[in-house]
């Protein structure tokens, strides 16, 4: 069989790729996650994540990713429905997504500017009379430049549901008697429900896991999961309690994909 | 539908555009400013590009990320084409989602993960970390993009028309090399230049696996701005914005030739 | 035979253990002649394409090309060319080299590609289409681009995958009468297969009537339009009437409570059969006239003629081919000659069915 050789033949690159790059990995991770700074076989690692220190750490580190996700939808999903209703649409949406493709990194430099204590933002508010605040360093400019970050990922997905959405179905809903906010609550939304979810599957993962942005925007005020992984690895070089962490971000991971998971996943 | 957008959805939109915009243009703008800082504009000056030139450091940087970028592109197009057309080629649905979710893995999961697991994996394998490291990473983390943007061509191409290459005396090779790559083509190019994007913008993997003598552009403006601000950056990222507009008005046209053939089935 | 180009021996094709979709299949294609392969859609009958194609392999039986067994030659050994019926057009190459693909795979000579592909170009009528691009084709110049690259390899046999369904019903009759005078001029077996039986009929020199993986009966179009073996057949070939009965005779069917005359013989005698008569061969008359009589239940216009549906005492449903109209409620009498009478036995086979036919109709003459 001469064609099944050859298959396997141009597979191997690939499967080599998986074994050593996917597999190998998180099991190299979860190994490490089972031995203590002194390099002892322990469990040390997962005792001292249910401590209160690092429950804090997680549940925080939940909030401001939940934050994050709600406030991204809430900006995306409009834009998403009105870039649909846009002549160009197509050529709207690459303008959206144009921002995404600038480095993360200065773009989050920008902000330092921004929000600086003499920055574009304080001059407007000393304009209008409420005086300089403290902006950078604070939840809420870790908060403002995470939405800022995530929102071309939010929008894509659910303009392509939208996209997708047969545009007799609002007719029919219309024809029916439906308002327009009835036809939006009973059929828009449930039919864009999809691409709600795979947003929100890739905007909650990294917020999870965010670290360059706490450190520069907040000032190490908010520690996500990622930060403390960060942190154990390059900095304390406790290995084992980085991995714990990231073994527990990755069962995060796949309950929030399992939760998110739609039925239409995969090609 | 309701084709009609409100004046209030249309300054929803600007206000949307402006947000995501501001902050690129707040950088540029910035970058010819001779005083120095982010906050007032005192002067007209090309100082900081002149600066930005003449930091061979900075240039040499620059030459390694695009370096990395172009390697990584290449390969993982070359590994992730490969791996398409085994996905493609699988029988049994089940293997096929299998080696989907397996393929899916290192996109979902956060760069944190990303990044410290492969940290274990080179320490592990005893790859000192550097431009072998950084490259492998970077190959590891584009495959799966590549895959992805070649399967949809591929299970949308017609099986007959591997029956219709048979037919005509093709052998398996010639069905590949004479059909399928030419057909699928428009999704090779589309991978390989998302894998540069990504390659280009990356910044946790990179910052874990990178080691003392090697850096690319995005760890190199992590490490800038932890120090604060420094207008070189903002002629930096004019140039690598300017770069970035190229890249998409390409990536716009090769999406613009993928779609013809389809409008043309259409008639 | 020694005309034989392709001879199936006993083929099965079964996938895992799925109910199979050919079923211990056996025929001959002669060379040079027109065939249809007719049947409802999962029939088996694309399966037989791709056996011959080479597509998929037998899972049993034998199949024969030039009298020589060719179960595992692979598909681009074979002298065979497809015309799908998505045309399968190569989208990346424009009019010329997908014609051109079969030749530049064997390595000829530029010039003599270039020279074939300008020939099977004009055989399809596309002179100067050579440079267009595939997206640039309606959807009948596609077809002739598909066939011209089947032809363009000089094969012994083309198959053709339902190529005409993608067109709209008009093109669709230009192409039947184009396709029987490309076969005819090449001289070439054309292996056709359709689930239309219109299509069938108009086209074939021989039609295999083929369902639930099973040839069902084979022959010359009118053989089969006038006598089907079965019940399948007579309802998938035309419109039937099909009521059962029993023979009492040779010559004499009972059926509705009714006695008649017919020409089919062979029976047992009282055996029970079914019977068939065509809605065209049907007339409508006065009740006293009639042979059955009938109530009109409801009438459509159908252009040509009405079609009328109306029910016996019984309760058996006559439909009437008639240019005459009906009034709808109204007792009428139906009329019919000998000749329309059709008798089928229960479960006889192709073969039992053709020895019959030959031991009755010989010298009995029976008249159509």
């Amino acid at each position: 069989m001469e064609n099944k050789v050859t298959r396997q033949l141009y597979m191997v690159p690939y499967v080599l790729w998986i074994v050593l790059f996917v597999i190998a990995p998180i099991l190299l991770v979860l190994y490490y996650s089972f031995f203590n700074i002194e390099g002892q076989l322990s469990l040390d690692n997962y005792q001292k994540f249910f401590t209160p220190v690092y429950l804090k750490m997680t549940l925080s580190s939940f909030w401001y990713a939940f934050l994050i996700t709600a406030i991204t939808l809430l900006v995306a999903y409009p834009t998403a429905y009105l870039l649909t209703k846009t002549k160009h649409k197509h050529l709207w949406l690459l303008l959206i997504i144009v921002p995404s493709w600038i480095n993360l990194l200065l773009k989050a430099y920008a902000f330092l500017g921004i929000f600086g204590t003499f920055g574009a933002a304080n001059q407007f508010l000393e304009l209008i009379g409420i005086g300089t605040q403290q902006i950078l360093f604070t939840d809420f400019s870790f908060i403002f430049v995470s939405v800022y970050i995530f929102i071309p990922f939010m929008i894509l997905p659910i303009f392509n549901s939208l996209n997708q959405l047969n545009p007799t179905l609002l007719d029919a809903a219309n024809d029916l008697g439906a308002s327009k906010w009835m036809t939006f609550k009973r059929v828009i939304f449930p039919l864009t429900i999809d691409g709600v979810k795979s947003g929100c599957q890739v905007v909650f993962i990294p917020a999870l896991s965010l670290f360059m942005l706490t450190r520069l925007i907040a000032g190490n005020r908010v520690i996500t999961l990622g930060t403390a992984i960060e942190q154990h690895f390059l900095v304390t070089q406790d290995w084992g309690m980085g991995s714990t962490i990231a073994v527990f971000l990755i069962i995060f991971m796949f309950l929030i994909m399992f939760l998110t998971g739609t039925k239409k996943r995969g090609v | 539908m309701d084709r009609k957008i409100t004046p209030v959805s249309k300054i929803f939109l600007v206000i949307i555009f402006f947000i995501l915009y501001a902050p690129i243009f707040f950088l540029i703008f910035y970058s010819f400013n001779s005083g120095g800082n982010m906050n007032n504009f005192e002067g007209f000056t090309f100082d900081w590009y002149k600066e930005l030139f003449q930091d061979t450091r900075l240039l040499i940087i620059v030459l390694n990320t695009l370096v990395v970028a172009l390697l990584a592109a290449l390969f993982s197009t070359i590994i992730g084409v490969m791996g398409a057309l085994g996905i493609h080629a699988a029988r049994r649905r089940q293997t096929k989602n299998t080696l989907l979710s397996i393929n899916n893995v290192l996109i979902v999961s956060p760069d944190v993960i990303i990044g410290a697991s492969f940290l274990v994996l080179f320490t592990m394998a005893g790859i000192k970390l550097g431009f072998y490291s950084v490259l492998l990473s970077h190959i590891a983390f584009c495959v799966p993009i590549v895959v992805l943007m070649v399967l949809p061509k591929l299970s949308e191409m017609s099986p007959t028309l591997l029956d219709a290459a048979r037919d005509l005396g093709a052998s398996r090779l010639d069905v590949i090399t004479k059909v399928v790559l030419p057909y699928i083509t428009p999704g090779i190019f589309a991978g390989f230049f998302m894998a540069l994007t990504f390659s280009l913008d990356d910044f946790a993997v990179t910052f874990f696996v990178t080691g003392n003598g090697f850096s690319t552009l995005s760890v190199e403006i992590y490490s800038l701005a932890r120090r604060g601000i420094s207008l070189n950056i903002n002629a930096l990222s004019t140039l690598l914005f300017l770069f970035t507009l190229i890249l998409v008005v390409i990536y716009y046209f090769i999406n613009q030739r993928q779609q013809k053939p389809v409008l043309g089935g259409r008639k | 035979m020694a005309n034989a180009i392709i001879e199936f021996k006993s083929v099965t094709k079964q996938y895992d253990n799925d109910p199979p979709v050919l079923d211990d299949v056996s025929f001959e294609i002669e060379r040079g002649k027109f065939y249809t392969l007719l049947g409802p859609s999962g029939c088996g009958k694309t399966t037989i394409l791709r056996l011959i194609a080479g597509f998929t392999e037998a899972s049993d039986g034998e199949i024969y090309f030039n009298n020589k067994i060719t179960n595992h030659v692979p598909a681009n050994k074979r002298q065979v060319n497809t015309v799908f019926q998505d045309y399968a057009l190569f989208p990346h190459l424009n009019v010329f080299e997908n014609v051109a693909f079969g030749l530049r795979i064997k390595k000829m000579k530029n010039a003599e590609i270039e020279q074939k592909v300008k020939e099977a170009l004009s055989f399809v009528n596309l002179e100067g289409y050579e440079n267009r691009e595939i997206r640039e084709m309606s959807g009948g110049q596609r077809q002739r681009v598909a066939i011209a690259r089947a032809i363009v390899n000089e094969p012994e046999v083309i198959l053709l995958d339902e190529p005409l369904s993608a067109l709209d019903l008009k093109l669709r009759t230009e192409m039947q009468y184009e396709l029987r005078e490309l076969q005819r001029r090449l001289g070439i077996t054309f292996i056709f297969v359709t689930h239309d039986q219109e299509e069938a009929l108009a086209m074939s020199d021989e039609i295999f009537v083929i369902n639930k993986g099973k040839i069902q009966q084979s022959g010359t179009p009118t053989d089969i339009y006038d006598e089907p073996i079965n019940r399948f057949v007579a309802d998938f070939i035309g419109e039937s009437n099909i009521v059962t009965g029993k023979m009492v005779q040779d010559q004499l069917v009972e059926m509705v409570g009714k006695r008649f005359e017919c020409v089919d013989g062979g029976f047992q005698s009282n055996e029970p059969v079914e019977i068939v008569i065509r809605p065209e061969d049907l007339e409508i008359t006065t009740v006293e006239r009639g042979k059955l009589q009938v109530k009109v239940d409801s009438q459509l216009f159908r252009g040509v003629h009405y079609e009328i549906s109306s029910y016996d005492q019984d309760g058996n449903e006559w439909l009437v081919h008639s240019t005459k109209k009906a009034v709808v409620g109204e007792e009428i009498g139906l009329y019919f000659d000998p000749e329309a009478i059709h008798v089928m036995r229960f479960n006889e086979t192709e073969e039992e069915f053709d020895k019959r036919l030959e031991a009755y109709t010989d010298g009995s003459g029976h008249g159509k």
